[in-house]
C-alpha cells in the first residue's frame, strides 16, 4: 500500500495541504484530481522528498518513504526536466543508474525502454533536438527505466496527441498489472474516468472525494433517471408521486427520485403514455462528480 | 529484469556517478576541448619564445681576403668580447669577397688585414660586423707593434668573480617559472569555475535537478560535481605541467631543473586548493540563479576576487617581498595566485606557507559549509533570482 497520511502543508500563511489522505493500492491505477492550486504537485513533491510536509507522512509498504524507497519510485515532475544536451539513450542510462542499476543492467534498460517508447531510433540525439512529444516520451521513459516498484506522475498526459496518450496509457496499465500503484494527476478526468481504478478529487488542501468511479457515482447525491416517451403528454412525470422534474424537453425527461420511489413505478407511469424509446439511470460523468465535489466545499468554505 | 540487480547506493557511490557524467560530458564539449588546446598552444609558444630569446646571441659572417691563422683568433677573439659568434671565411681576391658581400653570403669582407691600409667592405655601414673587424686590426697591429719594441707580453690576471648571491638568478627564474605556473592556474580556475557554475545553472533551469534530487541530497550532488570538474581539471592542470616541463628539459631553457620541478608541483597543489574555494563559491553562487543569462551577475564577485589576485601575483614576481606581496599571500582566495610566486621567489618562510595553506583550508571548509547550505536552499527554488539569506533559511521549504 502505498499511503499518504494527513498531509500538511503551508507556503507563509497559504495554508496549501490541510490534512491529505489517501491510500493506493498495489496494482491500482489512482487518478488525483483538482483544480489549478489545488495542492496536487505539493502532495506528489512531498512523496519526492522535494518538499517538506508540516505534518504527516507517506508510507510504502508500511515504512515512511525515505531516500531508499524513493530511488524505487518512478517519477515524472509537472515541470519536466532533462538535461538538454545529453544523449537519450545516455541519459535514460544514468537515471537508471542514478536509481540503483548497475553499468551493463542500466545501458540494456535504457535500450529496451527507448524501444517501447518508439524512441529507439533517436537514442543517439541530443534531447533538445527532440520534439515535445518525443521529450515527453524520454521523460517517462527516464520514469520507468529502473522498473520502479511505485510511479507518481505529475500531469503525464499534458501537452500529448491522442496517439501519444493511447500509447502513453497503455504503458501504465502494464505497469499496474506488474502490480505497481500508479498515481497520476490530470485534468483530463474522461481519461481519469477510462484509465483508473480509483480516484481522489482534492480540493481546498483536502481530499474532498475518493474512491472507485462506481463508489463516488452511489454517492453522489441525487441519482437521474432520463425517460423518452414520445406520445406522452406533457406534465406527465410530474403526476407520479416521489418525482421531480429537473428538465423537460418535449418528450425527453430528466427525472429526480425521492426516498423510496420505485423506478419501475415511474416505468409503468411512463408506458402507460403509449411507447417508451429509452429508460435509463443516467451515470453522472466524472466531470460532473468533480464539479459536485469542488463546489460542495466552495460552499462549506464560505 | 530483477529486483537482485537492482541495490541502493551509498553516498560515495551516488557521488562518483555524477563525478562520471560531469567528466564524460565535459570531455566530449567543444569549448572544453578548444580551451585545453589554446592553454596547450599557449605554453609551447611560450617555450618556443624562451628559446629564441635564449639563443638571441648574434653571429656574424666575416669574409677574409689575405688573412691568417692570428687573424682568425683575433676576429674570433673579438666577437667573443661581444657576445657575438664569428665565423671566418676566406677568399682569394677581392673580387669573390666583393661578390660574396653582395649576394649576402657574408656579412662584410676585410681585406688585407695586415697591412697598413686595411679595407672592410660592407653593404651599407655600421653593425657589428665594422666593431669587430675594426677592433681585431687595431688589437692585431697593437700586438704588431709591441713584439716590434721586443716586449714580451705576458698573459694578464684573470679576474675572479665572487657571486654574493648566487640563487638570484635561479630565484628570478624560478619566479618566472611559478608565473608562468599561476597564469595557467587563473586561467583553468575560471575555466573549470565557469564550468561548475553553468552546470549547476543548467540543472535549474532544465529542471532535471528535480529528478536528481528525488534520488541523491543536494549535497551529494554538488560533490560529485565539484570533484568530477575538478579532476578534470587537475587532469589538464598535469598535461599542462608534463608538457611545460619536459619542453622546458628538451629545448634546454631552464638552468636548474630540480627547482623547476619543485615549482611546478606547488603550482598545482595550489591549483586544487584554489579550485576547491573557487568552484564552491561559484557553485552556491549560481544556484542562486535559474537563467544562464543571470549568472554574470552573480559570479563576479568571485571573478573579481580571481582577477585581483591575478594581478598581485604578477607584481609578485616582481617584487616578491614587498609588503602587498606578502599580506596577500595569507588571503584565502588570493593566496592560491600569490604564494607559489612567492614560494618560487624564495621569498616565502616554511612556516609562512603552512600558514597560508591552513588558512586556506579553513576557509574551504566554511565555503563548502555556507555554500552547500546556499545551494540547498536555492536548488529547487526556480524563477526569479533567489535571495541569499531565503537560502540560507530554506532548505528545502
Amino acid at each position: 500500500m502505498l499511503e499518504f497520511d494527513g498531509l500538511y502543508k503551508a507556503y507563509g500563511d497559504n495554508q496549501v495541504l490541510e490534512g491529505v489522505s489517501f491510500t493506493v493500492a498495489p496494482g491500482q491505477m489512482f487518478g488525483f484530481c483538482g483544480s489549478n492550486g489545488a495542492g496536487k504537485t505539493t502532495t506528489m513533491r512531498i512523496a519526492m522528498g522535494l518538499a517538506r510536509a508540516d505534518a504527516g507522512e507517506v508510507r510504502w509498504l508500511g515504512r515512511p518513504v525515505d531516500e531508499a524507497v524513493r530511488r524505487r519510485i518512478g517519477y515524472m515532475p509537472e515541470e519536466r526536466g532533462l538535461y538538454p544536451k545529453m544523449k537519450v539513450g545516455e541519459q535514460l542510462t544514468y537515471f537508471a543508474r542514478l536509481h540503483g542499476l548497475d553499468a551493463a543492467p542500466a545501458a540494456r534498460a535504457a535500450e529496451t525502454w527507448a524501444e517501447r517508447l518508439g524512441l529507439g531510433e533517436r537514442r543517439g540525439d541530443r534531447v533538445e533536438k527532440l520534439s515535445l512529444g518525443n521529450q515527453q516520451r524520454v521523460q517517462l521513459a527516464a520514469a520507468l527505466v529502473s522498473e520502479p516498484d511505485v510511479l507518481i506522475l505529475d500531469e503525464p498526459f499534458s501537452g500529448l496527441d491522442p496517439v501519444g496518450v493511447d500509447s502513453l496509457a497503455e504503458a501504465l496499465l502494464e505497469q499496474c498489472r506488474r502490480g505497481v500503484p500508479v498515481v497520476f494527476s490530470s485534468h483530463q478526468l474522461d481519461l481519469v474516468e477510462r484509465l483508473c481504478d480509483a480516484v481522489g478529487i482534492l480540493a481546498r488542501g483536502k481530499i474532498v472525494a475518493s474512491g472507485t468511479v462506481g463508489e463516488l457515482r452511489s454517492g453522489a447525491a441525487g441519482r437521474q433517471l432520463r425517460v423518452v416517451a414520445p406520445d406522452a403528454p406533457p406534465g406527465w412525470a410530474a403526476a407520479v408521486p416521489g418525482v421531480r422534474v429537473v428538465s423537460e424537453q418535449r418528450a425527453d425527461v430528466v427525472l429526480e427520485l425521492g426516498p423510496g420511489t420505485d423506478d419501475q413505478q415511474v416505468l409503468a407511469a411512463a408506458l402507460s403514455t403509449g411507447r417508451v424509446t429509452h429508460f435509463a439511470w443516467r451515470e453522472p460523468t466524472l466531470v460532473e462528480l468533480f464539479r459536485g465535489a469542488v463546489t460542495d466545499t466552495r460552499e462549506v468554505a464560505a | 529484469m530483477t529486483t537482485t540487480e537492482i541495490r541502493p547506493h551509498t553516498p560515495a557511490q551516488l557521488v562518483r556517478l555524477v563525478a562520471g557524467r560531469e567528466i564524460s560530458t565535459r570531455i566530449r564539449d567543444k569549448g572544453f576541448l578548444i580551451g585545453s588546446g589554446v592553454l596547450i598552444l599557449l605554453i609551447l609558444g611560450m617555450l618556443v619564445f624562451q628559446v629564441a630569446v635564449n639563443s638571441g646571441g648574434e653571429s656574424t659572417k666575416l669574409g677574409v681576403v689575405g688573412g691568417s691563422a692570428a687573424v682568425t683568433d683575433a676576429l674570433t677573439a673579438q666577437g667573443e668580447a661581444l657576445d657575438t659568434d664569428v665565423s671566418v671565411v676566406d677568399y682569394d681576391d677581392e673580387a669573390a669577397a666583393r661578390r660574396a658581400v653582395q649576394d649576402g653570403d657574408v656579412d662584410a669582407a676585410l681585406l688585407s688585414p695586415s697591412a697598413a691600409q686595411p679595407e672592410l667592405l660592407v653593404e651599407k655601414s655600421g653593425g657589428s660586423a665594422e666593431t669587430i673587424a675594426q677592433g681585431a686590426v687595431q688589437g692585431m697591429a697593437v700586438d704588431q707593434q709591441l713584439a716590434d719594441a721586443g716586449v714580451q707580453l705576458q698573459s694578464p690576471p684573470r679576474v675572479d668573480v665572487v657571486a654574493l648571491d648566487p640563487d638570484a638568478d635561479a630565484d628570478l627564474e624560478a619566479a618566472v617559472v611559478a608565473l608562468v605556473g599561476v597564469v595557467v592556474l587563473y586561467s583553468l580556475l575560471i575555466l573549470f569555475g565557469q564550468f561548475v557554475a553553468q552546470g549547476v545553472v543548467e540543472e535549474k533551469s532544465s529542471r532535471v535537478v528535480e529528478l536528481l534530487l528525488a534520488t541523491m541530497r543536494p549535497w551529494q550532488l554538488l560533490a560529485g560535481k565539484i570533484l568530477g570538474l575538478g579532476l578534470l581539471g587537475l587532469a589538464q592542470m598535469l598535461v599542462i605541467a608534463v608538457v611545460g616541463v619536459a619542453g622546458a628539459l628538451a629545448f634546454d631553457v631552464v638552468e636548474l631543473p630540480g627547482r623547476l620541478i619543485g615549482t611546478v608541483l606547488t603550482v598545482v597543489a595550489w591549483f586544487v586548493l584554489g579550485y576547491a574555494f573557487y568552484a564552491s563559491v561559484f557553485a552556491a553562487a549560481a544556484s542562486l540563479v535559474s537563467r544562464q543569462e543571470d549568472l554574470a551577475s552573480v559570479i563576479t564577485p568571485a571573478s573579481v576576487l580571481l582577477v585581483v589576485g591575478f594581478v598581485i601575483s604578477i607584481q609578485a614576481a616582481q617584487e616578491p617581498t614587498g609588503t602587498l606581496s606578502t599580506v596577500t599571500s595569507f588571503i584565502p582566495g588570493l593566496s592560491p595566485l600569490v604564494m607559489p610566486v612567492r614560494q618560487a621567489a624564495g621569498g616565502a618562510e616554511w612556516w609562512e606557507v603552512v600558514l597560508a595553506v591552513v588558512l586556506m583550508l579553513v576557509a574551504i571548509a566554511a565555503i563548502v559549509r555556507v555554500g552547500g547550505r546556499i545551494y540547498a536552499g536555492a536548488l529547487l527554488r526556480t524563477g526569479g533570482k533567489v535571495k541569499l539569506r531565503d537560502a540560507m533559511r530554506a532548505e528545502r521549504a
